[in-house]
């Protein structure tokens, strides 16, 4: 498999001081795909983007890049990062204040020493690519912040790099434009088709542009898979914390049905209760596991359902138009469930949960 | 699903790859931070050795041992001349800082009339020699030849001085008056950008202004008026050209002026002169340490991204008293001293009186006219001097400036600590201290008596004041400009070249002009490092102070101020008006 990858990280160590920034990771991405480090600040992710890109020398470990082994410590090599051939937009952006736009996306071409009708013809097409033609004589100042982030992704792109990093280039916009960005982000991409790698912390963000998301912290690798996985079947309790909301409580594997499917038993307040549920991998019977949950797949209703029966009381209730936003409290724990509407639930009154067996997962601590 | 949740551990004993050390980056750094380290380092360790080594009576040979420091603290000249040092230092800083912080509030908080315009004026005595400062109050009240004194006396028929400068109080006046600046700039700074709404919120409790202004504004501005108080305290300890003028003649000699008489003369004793620089230097550097460490860290972060607009107090009627307070400060610090020295340097004799019968432009003939044989060439000397070295010197620092400013703030690791911590140290040391450091280092190498080591002793002394401005803005300016470049494929001499330099280049500008101003006025190193054909125009300034008269003295004063005017209109052209308000 590792062979088919255009990008390949291999146990990549990075300190900062005694601080294990990077803890031998592995990775890789095959050509023209769009991955996406996703994890909270600190996870390393950055610091894997810049030792990919040569702004930082790692402890140990090689980066491939094609056929092409930019770094390996143990082989002595380390490219330096403008003989790389990669395109990068940073979180400032970083457009040249003394530059204008053009000169900005022409930088590159010139430092390759172009010929200045093929610069021109090249700024050209990437300015439209990202719809600046009409700024191309402004001042890098003049720009906000979403033509700044286009103009940087085009003196990215326009010296047609091998890769293209992005170290969260959303961060600084607003939500309106941020949300608009995205998606523009993720067509250029595709219609460039360069294999890329995206750096950020927002979930939303990663499971909209990605085509594989490695999800990280503190330095280690998480869960890879496509955004639908990450967010269907999270295989520990932190991947599921971090991407989007579940209910996530202490219990234990009590039953083995193969193929992945099981039992898992929680406890509250002396009352225990064995609910089905998926297995994540490398979990047994009598293993410590958590149960995870999303509030869509939780119900919580007035009369007793089938199945193992939870009986709590409704301590918060939000009408949000298409669903119920309710927090049931069963011994210690709270209940995230999205009721129907209809249900009208209301607070102080006595529910029973019923938790979608295929949608309960036991994940790893 | 493709988990890496068991990933091998790596011990990680990389082989350190040392063929992909030889960089650009690596290379051009590395070699000049060593240069900027033996600059530094290698002065003070000779300076301590050479404090150790006690001269025989027939001054031909040395032995180890502490006789040096002994004779400081118990030899009775000098003691004395220690605790003049500390009573000038100590007289200067208070006044300095009375000065300072009330000319800033005025300026910065509150409806002063015309403030706009006294602000440079405020400013200009920092720009200026203390040395001519102290050659003007002299011209201006010595009790025989004080102008002020001999006007009173036409006047008010006052038949005693009114005034007299040459004693110790003299010396804490003019340090005071042109030091003050020193202080007013940290404060003015913190004073404008404080968020306002700290000061309404004061309001909105019930504390009236004045209550307000003690007990919320002061306070949030201390920790800038103690740096500046320090910064004083040391610059008056290292201070040379003020004592040496109005006080040492007359008894009061302080340990500035005593080194001197050690460096040079017919009493040279390098090694007692090593000893005495110590003593200063060890005080100075810890008063630095101090400010360094436990003040400049405290500043309150009252600073915001925001653009404050300060709330500005409304005096009332006093406001024409702060004015006329302000115009006082500018008079004495600035219209009179130039308008003294002007008028002095028109006359042949100076007898403390304007003759307007007998101006003369002839005092400017002898120390500006350098193709002429009557020419003194100790002044003509001193001018060429002094702009090869203002020139070559600013040039060369700032480029220390740059490569140092980038290895501080762009690079990690030992070496950017290890310059980050030798670019403060000659802030620590006084001109002088690091000029006898200088002399013993380099006395017996072919640059002594060339103007090589006048500019070894500048540039080690002053490149700090450079690299400030520049890693001001370096600290503002992302690095991810410079790192964009790279993956754009410019190698690091041309991201250096296009982006860095570029982005930099007010500061580079400020700083040059800065230090070319510093240099220009500079004495207290060149005094102890000149000899015979390599003068500068402070050192001319001296010797026709020493060996000619006033008038003539007054004449190249004046050249010199006019110099340092000009430089002053371009950096305010060139750096903007906030540029020094750090």
């Amino acid at each position: 498999m590792s062979e088919n990858n255009y990008l390949q990280v291999d146990h990549l160590v990075k300190y900062f001081g005694d601080d294990r920034a990077v803890d031998g990771i592995s990775f890789g991405i095959p050509e023209g795909k769009f991955l996406t480090l996703l994890g909270p600040s600190g996870c390393g992710k950055t610091t894997t983007l810049m030792c990919i890109a040569g702004l930082h020398k790692p402890d140990a470990g090689e980066i491939r890049i094609g056929s092409d082994p930019v770094t390996s410590i143990e082989k002595r090599i380390n490219t330096a990062p403008e003989k790389r051939n990669i395109g990068m937009v940073f979180q400032s952006y970083a457009i040249w204040p003394h530059m204008d736009v053009t000169q900005n996306v022409a930088y590159p071409l010139e430092i390759r020493n172009m010929a200045q009708s093929e610069i021109d013809d090249r700024v050209a097409e990437a300015l439209k690519i990202v719809g600046l033609t009409d700024m191309a004589d402004k001042n890098a100042t003049q720009l906000s912040g979403g033509q700044q982030q286009r103009a940087a992704l085009a003196r990215a792109m326009v010296f047609r790099p091998r890769l293209l990093l992005f170290d969260e280039p959303l961060s600084n916009l607003d939500l309106k434009l941020r949300e608009q960005m995205r998606v523009e982000l993720k067509r250029i991409q595709h219609e460039i088709g360069i294999t890329s790698i995206y750096v950020t912390h927002d979930q939303a963000e990663a499971l909209v542009m990605s085509d594989e998301i490695i999800v990280m912290s503190k330095g280690h690798i998480e869960q890879t898979g496509g955004p639908h996985n990450i967010y269907a079947r999270p295989v520990n309790r932190f991947v599921s914390n971090f991407i989007g909301v579940a209910n996530l409580t202490e219990g234990r594997i009590v039953g083995n049905g193969g193929g992945g499917a099981g039992a898992i038993e929680i406890s509250q307040g002396g009352e225990s209760v064995q609910l089905p549920c998926l297995l994540a991998d490398g979990l047994s019977e009598g293993d410590d596991a958590y149960l995870s949950v999303r509030p869509e797949n939780v119900d919580a209703s007035r009369k007793p359902m089938d199945g193992p029966r939870i009986e709590g009381e409704v301590i918060q209730s939000v009408f949000l138009g298409n669903c119920l936003d309710c927090r049931v409290k069963w011994g210690e724990f709270e209940w995230k469930v999205l009721a129907h509407s209809r249900e009208r639930l209301r607070v102080g009154e006595k529910v029973y949960v019923r938790l979608d067996p295929d949608h309960t997962l036991a994940v790893r601590p | 699903m493709a988990t890496d949740t068991a990933a091998p551990q790596i011990d990680v004993a990389p082989p350190r790859g040392w063929r992909t050390w030889f960089t650009q980056e690596n290379i051009i750094t590395t070699i000049v931070g060593l240069i900027v380290a033996v600059a530094v380092i290698v002065p003070l360790v000779a300076l301590v050795i050479n404090s150790f080594l006690v001269l025989d009576d027939l001054g031909f040979d040395t032995e180890w041992g502490l006789q040096n420091y002994r004779d400081i603290f118990h030899g009775h000249v000098i003691r004395k001349a220690l605790v003049n040092t500390a009573i000038i230092s100590t007289g200067c800083t208070i006044l300095a800082t009375l000065l300072g912080v009330s000319l800033a509030w005025i300026n910065a908080r509150t409806n002063c009339p015309f403030r706009e315009q006294l602000e440079p004026f405020n400013l200009i005595p920092f720009f200026l020699s203390p040395f001519v400062g102290a050659i003007a109050w002299h011209n201006l009240a010595s009790p025989k030849v004080g102008l002020i004194n001999n006007m009173a006396k036409t006047a008010f028929g006052i038949d005693f001085p009114l005034f007299n400068v040459n004693n110790l109080w003299g010396v804490i006046w003019v340090t005071g008056i042109f030091f003050a600046p020193l202080v007013y700039l940290f404060v003015v700074g913190s004073l404008r950008r404080m968020d306002p709404s700290l000061e309404d919120s004061a309001r909105t409790t019930g504390a009236g202004l004045f209550r307000t202004t003690m007990t919320i504004t002061l306070p949030l501005v201390t920790p800038a008026i103690l740096s500046g108080a320090i910064i004083v305290f040391v610059t008056t300890a290292g201070e040379f050209g003020v004592p040496f003028k109005l006080s040492a003649p007359f008894g009061w000699e302080t340990l500035t002026t005593q080194i001197f008489t050690k460096a040079v003369g017919d009493d040279a004793n390098h090694y007692l002169g090593a000893a005495m620089s110590m003593v200063v230097g060890v005080v100075t550097a810890f008063f630095i340490w101090i400010q360094h460490r436990i003040i400049a860290p405290r500043s309150y972060t009252t600073v915001t991204g925001k653009g404050f607009r300060p709330n500005l107090i409304d005096l009332g009627r006093w406001r024409w008293l702060a004015f006329a307070y302000n115009l006082s400060y500018v008079c004495v610090a600035v219209f009179l001293p130039i308008i003294c020295l002007f008028f002095v340097s028109l006359h042949k004799i100076w007898s403390g009186r304007i003759i307007w019968s007998e101006l003369t432009f002839w005092n400017y003939q002898k120390v500006l006219f350098f193709w002429w044989p009557e020419s003194i060439q100790a002044a003509t000397n001193g001018i060429i001097n002094s702009f090869i070295l203002a020139f070559g010197g600013a040039s060369i620092a700032m480029v220390v400036a740059i490569i140092v400013s980038y290895m501080i703030h762009r690079t990690k690791g030992f070496g950017a600590r290890l310059l980050d911590f030798l670019s403060v140290i000659p802030i620590g040391f006084p001109g002088i201290v690091l000029a006898m450091g200088v002399l013993v280092t380099y006395i017996r190498t072919p640059i002594y008596a060339t103007l090589w080591i006048l500019l070894l002793g500048y540039i080690t002394r002053f490149f700090p004041y450079g690299q400030r401005n520049i890693s001001s803005i370096m600290m503002a300016v992302s690095e991810e400009l410079d790192q964009s470049s790279r993956m754009a494929g410019a190698s690091w001499l041309t991201t250096l070249r296009r982006i860095t330099i570029p982005l930099l280049k007010p500061g580079i500008f400020a700083g040059w002009i800065l230090l070319f101003v510093i240099f220009l006025r500079e004495l207290s190193i060149s005094i102890i490092l000149y000899s015979a054909g390599t003068e500068t125009l402070s050192v001319g300034v001296y010797y026709l102070s020493n060996f000619e008269n006033e008038p003539m003295t007054s004449a190249l004063s004046i050249a010199q101020t006019v110099a340092l005017l000009i430089c002053i209109v371009i950096f305010r052209k060139v750096a903007g008006k906030e540029a020094l308000t750090a």
